[in-house]
């Protein structure tokens, strides 16, 4: 299977633009810092995006405002994608480029915030009469409207492997033949829900988030935006990458708790493994989805350990953007392009002093090897798996 | 025109309790009333902190998987809802508007909208690809054909539902469902079931169209949840089934604002 990238961008505590992740990795600074949110009172460690608040959208989607979709937009405006999106436009035809969107949060902070407020008689203020925004395909909606896009568009909705599926559905509506091209994107966004609801289930580190460490104590949540342009194979001569397999899988466990075996990880792992056709050796990187809560990198390096050796490396770069929830799919996919198109896999920052009671050794530093094939995990609540495998096209 | 099959239904409205029970009402016009929903196979630990829209979505998925003999572990599922669990959202938006420290940490986990594919898999120790989405009001047509080319690209039986709550007064605007219903079909490459309910064939078409009406005795009650959009195609099925006319019957659902589902069905 192969399922051109065309063009990507992520937009993330650490900037806007790919260009700011490739630094910070480079410079080992992370993005996350104490809440400073005036409308949250948590003591935990936030992946703030920068000028999400001040981000005005168009006139003609201002009825769409909400903060979810002002990162949307943000994340639009960068490293050229409209344009390469306006050029395959002009090549296909609107008609055939889908869209497919991966979110968790969607634009429920403006829900939040309209029930903040309501008027006298209990309704929603003028404001925030709007049903296109408090619905769970917002975002959907949102970016097909700001590109022009008028394929199938769709919102996929599962935890924080939501937009890593973005990629396997994108890949079988090209394969099917229903689109030539996907926008696939993540957007999620800091709001009330995520941080109090993370806070109830005591999964919010009082710090910046340690994966892998033994110290680890919790998540840290994070806001971004992800897009990737997907063609079906040399539709656009260039494309540096190819996906080339993925994987999905459920646990069957439990709701807020990974299979202790890992039996939804690896069946994840494995299929992505037989739809690219490659031995495990061949990996040589996986962004892993460590999130920095103890079950999740526990069982996560034991189930790597038992497809993997330790000549492929394997890092959480959750350090540097924190838990991105819904968007954590794409941003991570993104982030796994970019150490291939670098040839530098990034280590695990904040991982001071690993874990030994692990089963696969993590990378704690940056290292620099010659990155052909590349894995990246997501898993999310209710046991939801995906597994992405990427290549170059060598074309 | 590609096909998928339908080999197994599941449905559940406060006036039908089953696909019998709807097929029934579609011939005869007679209908139950205040259908309770018993719970399904939900082991008990889960059931007791199971939302209702959770129990609703894992009844239909086993009528189905039992109409079919199918083992659930053999098939994915695409759980579909426009809006996910309203009752869940009120709760957590007054909740977080006036005491957000007092957020219930199972109501939390249950939001998510892949909430009932977790539960269900759970529950049918199914280890299966499970996906949960939304399209808003195109949810239910975007839904079908999500799940039909999942069913012919991977080669696999997909339980795709379609299901939506009633919805509480702040989000009655955004949703006007006034009454829950939840139906699963499921469906499997021409061949992999011997005795399928329907075949459906698909395509789409780049032109507009109307949402076709739903069943007269059901509109008042089902008109605003973009959940039971699909009713006339298991209405199609229940009043072809019915008979000996094998003829094929088109019916066209909007897909986006400027395409539309069509669907060719046989029962």
């Amino acid at each position: 299977m192969r399922i051109d990238v065309l063009s990507y961008t992520a937009t993330t505590a650490l900037g806007h633009g790919i260009d700011s992740i490739r630094d910070a990795i480079t410079s080992k600074c992370s993005g996350l810092r104490h809440n400073d949110l005036d409308w949250c009172d948590l003591d935990t460690w936030i992946g703030r995006v920068k000028s999400v608040e001040s981000t005005v959208l168009p006139a003609h989607l201002e009825h769409l405002q909400s903060r979810n979709n002002q990162l949307a937009w943000l994340g639009l405006q960068q490293d050229g994608i409209l344009d390469v999106l306006d050029k395959l436009i002009g090549q296909i035809g609107a008609d055939r480029i889908g869209v497919v969107m991966g979110t968790s949060t969607s634009s429920i902070g403006r829900t939040e915030e309209a029930y903040a407020c309501l008027d006298s008689s209990g309704d929603m203020l003028e404001a925030y009469h709007q049903p296109e925004v408090h619905n769970l395909h917002s975002q959907g909606i949102f970016v097909a409207r700001a590109t022009g896009l008028n394929g199938p568009s769709l919102t996929i909705s599962t935890a924080c492997s939501s937009s890593a599926k973005v990629f396997a559905t994108a890949a079988r509506w090209i394969k099917y033949g229903l689109v030539d091209a996907v926008l696939v994107g993540g957007v999620d966004s800091l709001c009330l829900s995520v941080l109090y609801g993370f806070n109830s289930l005591e999964l919010l580190s009082a710090q910046a988030c340690r994966p892998f460490d033994q110290h680890r104590d919790g998540i840290s949540i994070g806001e971004a935006s992800g897009f990737a342009i997907l063609t079906r194979e040399r539709l656009v001569p260039g494309a540096e990458f190819a996906l080339l397999g993925y994987g999905e899988s459920s646990d069957a466990y439990h709701m807020s708790h990974p299979h202790p075996d890992g039996k939804g990880a690896i069946l994840a792992m494995d299929q992505a493994l037989v739809r690219s056709r490659l031995p495990s050796t061949a990996i040589d990187y996986i962004n892993l989805h460590g999130t920095a809560s103890k079950a999740n990198d526990q069982v996560e390096t034991f189930a790597v350990a038992q497809r993997f050796s330790a000549q492929t490396l394997a890092s959480s770069t959750k350090g540097w953007t924190g838990h991105t929830l819904g968007t954590a799919g794409i941003l991570e996919a993104i982030i796994t392009l970019e150490a291939m198109k670098s040839n530098i896999a990034p280590g695990t920052l904040n991982c001071t002093f690993p874990d030994s009671g692990f089963a696969f050794p993590i990378l704690t530093q940056n290292t620099r090897k010659t990155i052909n094939y590349a894995m990246t995990n997501s898993f999310g609540f209710g046991g939801n798996n995906a597994t992405l495998i990427f290549g170059r096209t060598n074309d | 025109m590609t096909e998928v099959q339908i080999a197994g239904l599941g449905m559940w409205s406060p006036t039908f309790s089953n696909w019998e029970a709807f097929s029934n009402g579609i011939n005869t016009g007679v209908w139950q009333a205040g259908v309770e929903l018993q719970p399904a196979l939900i082991p008990a630990k889960e059931r007791r902190r199971a939302p209702q829209s959770v129990k609703l979505a894992v009844e239909v998925m086993t009528q189905a998987c039992k109409l079919a003999f199918l083992d659930p572990a053999e098939t994915a599922a695409v759980f579909s809802s426009a809006m996910g669990d309203m009752q869940i959202t009120d709760y957590l938006c007054q909740t977080l508007a006036t005491a957000p420290r007092a957020v219930s940490p199972t109501r939390f986990h249950n939001s998510v909208h892949n909430a009932t594919t977790g539960y269900w898999s759970i529950t049918s120790q199914s280890h299966t690809a499970t996906s949960a989405i939304s399209a808003y009001t195109y949810t239910a047509s975007m839904a079908f054909l999500e799940a039909a080319i999942q069913c012919l690209e991977d080669q696999t039986p997909v339980l795709l539902v379609t299901q939506e709550m009633a919805a509480p007064k702040l989000l009655h605007d955004t949703c006007p469902s006034n009454q829950p219903f939840s139906a699963a079909m499921l469906l499997t490459s021409a061949g992999h079931c011997p005795n399928p309910i329907a075949s459906v064939g698909f395509s789409i078409s780049k032109k507009t169209c109307n949402w076709p009406k739903l069943p007269a005795d059901l509109r008042q009650q089902l008109e605003g949840n973009f959940g039971a959009r699909l009713l006339p195609l298991l209405a199609t099925i229940a009043a072809n089934g019915f008979t000996r006319d094998k003829t094929p019957v088109n019916l066209e659902f909007p897909l986006t604002a400027n395409s539309c589902l069509r669907l060719s069905v046989t029962a």
